[in-house]
Formats: structure tokens, sequence, C-alpha cells
């Protein structure tokens, strides 16, 4: 049988998605703003908007000397949202609520986020 | 003075990242990723693109958008207190006037300020010419302006020619 890559990318979704529940959604998408695989209704302006903030990250981590960016944070009185680097050529993006483990959701993401890199 | 906020837009490939790394006096701002798609070039604006010149005395901040529509949010962004507008087209993709017209449409409906629109890729032809742009566009020949985005005298005239129009109509001493 053969497993493509997108059936890979969605085997690792699912996998996120069970080992943090709490997340409202997550969008795997280019570093150009493409949705690759995603769990989100409104996906395609979500990929464009985390590779936005992704970029425009990298940008500020790389002006301020913050050394090499490891997310972006958007942080609501609802929520959260948070981008992660997949490699060079990918973002991830979770939402999730606001009493949710923040160092958790980094621990599990930045963990998933190398796997998506080695699979994109 | 007052420094002048441009905004620098048009469709993907239209040179709004190389007029700005080409005029700016300041260390470029950019935000460039990998292109997925294709579009004749390997890396696409996915933020801004951020620099800064003098047109003698007057300060110029030019703030360049993304290129695709998915990023269109970042047109309002950018846009925040912006006091004039260059829209870049390829003058050999005349396929993208359309989008381009629209673009020019929903931006000037929306808040109206003075714009220029400039006809990029002049050094190769065949290319469409400024006088040859304005009537498909619908707007007055003295707001169209041809250039070369890496020829830095050449990337200047349209920014010279927003001034002058902003000078004559009073919206700038």
């Amino acid at each position: 049988m053969i497993v493509t890559k997108q059936e890979i990318l969605q085997g690792i979704l699912r996998e996120l998605k069970q080992a943090l529940p709490e997340l409202r959604s997550i969008v795997v998408a280019s570093t150009d703003g493409l949705p690759i695989v995603h769990d989100a209704v409104d996906a395609p302006r979500v990929a464009a908007m985390a590779a936005t903030a992704l970029g425009l990250g990298k940008r500020i981590s790389q002006t301020t000397d913050l050394g090499t960016l490891e997310e972006t944070i958007v942080r609501g009185n609802q929520g959260y949202f948070v981008v992660y680097a997949a490699g060079d050529k990918g973002v991830l993006a979770v939402s999730a609520p606001a009493d949710a483990n923040l160092g958790l959701i980094h621990l599990e993401a930045r963990s998933f986020a190398a796997r998506l890199a080695q699979a994109l | 003075m007052e420094p002048l906020k441009i905004v620098v837009t048009g469709p993907v490939g239209a040179g709004k990242s190389t007029l700005i790394r080409t005029l700016s006096e300041t260390e470029v701002v950019d935000t460039d990723a990998s292109a997925s798609e294709v579009i004749g070039k390997p890396t696409t604006t996915v933020a801004m693109d951020y620099g800064t010149l003098y047109l003698g005395d007057q300060l110029l901040y030019l703030f360049g958008t993304p290129g695709q529509d998915r990023f269109d949010f970042m047109w309002e962004v950018l846009s925040e207190g912006a006091l004039g507008l260059l829209l870049l087209i390829r003058g050999d993709r005349p396929e993208d006037f359309g989008l381009a017209r629209r673009l020019l449409d929903y931006i000037t409906s929306r808040q109206p300020v003075p714009y220029v629109l400039g006809v990029t890729r002049q050094d190769q032809p065949p290319v469409w010419g400024p006088e040859e742009v304005a009537p498909f566009f619908g707007v007055p020949a003295e707001r169209v302006v041809g250039l070369n985005a890496k020829d830095p005298r050449s990337a200047v005239g349209p920014l010279v020619r927003l001034l002058e129009l902003m000078i004559a109509e009073g919206q700038i001493a």
C-alpha cells in the first residue's frame, strides 16, 4: 500500500488532536500561506494569516536580536493562537481556549512541528 | 515636514519588493517566504516590506503589501494612516490588469487616497506603456507612470509624480 504525503500529514494532525484535545483548531500551511492539512472551517484565511504571523515574527526576532524564532503567540481574552515553524517550508498554527495549558501546548506542538517538517 | 506614509501594492510579481529594495536608503524590512505555487520567482512577500527614502526634504515611508488575494487582510493593516498609494502592475502581464483594476477600485472606494499607477518592466519589451494602460484603467494619463523597478532613477519616477500630484491638489505643502 502506498501512503501519500497527505495521508502522513493527516495522521500527524490526528495524533496532535489526540495529544491536545483542548485545541479548537489546527492548521498546517505552507510558509507562503496555503493550507495543507487542517480541521478548521476557515482554513484558507487562517493559513494566510499564520504565514504572515510567522514571517513577520521571524523578521522581528531577527531585527531585535532575539535569535531564531520559536513561535508567534497571539493572546486574546478568550484564547490563544500560536504559530510554530515546521521546518523551512511549513507552518503549524493552533488555536486554544484561554484556560489552556500553554506550556503543554508548546511542548507537544514543537515536537509535532518537527515531525511535520520531516514529512513536508 | 511630516513624513509621508505610502503604501505600495499590486498583483504578485509586479515588483513591489524590488522597488522598495531599489529605493530604500535604510535597511529594508522584508518578509519573504519560499513560494509553493508557480509564480515565476522563488520567494514571495507574506507580511510586508518596509523602506524609507527622502525626496528632497520630504521623508517617505514605503510599506509594501503581499500580492496574493489571500493576504488581502494585510492591505487594511498597512493602509492605516497611509497618505498615498502606488499601485504597481507588470506591463508585460495584461492578464493581471483586471485584478489590478478591481484592487484600485476597492482601495479608492473605501478610502479616497491620492494614487499613481506604476507600469513595471518598461526595460523589457514587448510591454504595455503607461499611455496604453491609462485608458484601460479609466484614469487620467498623468496618474500612470512607466518604470523599471530595478533602476533607482526610473523606480523613483512614480513617487515623484505622486508627490507632484499631491502638491498640485493641496494635499501636502
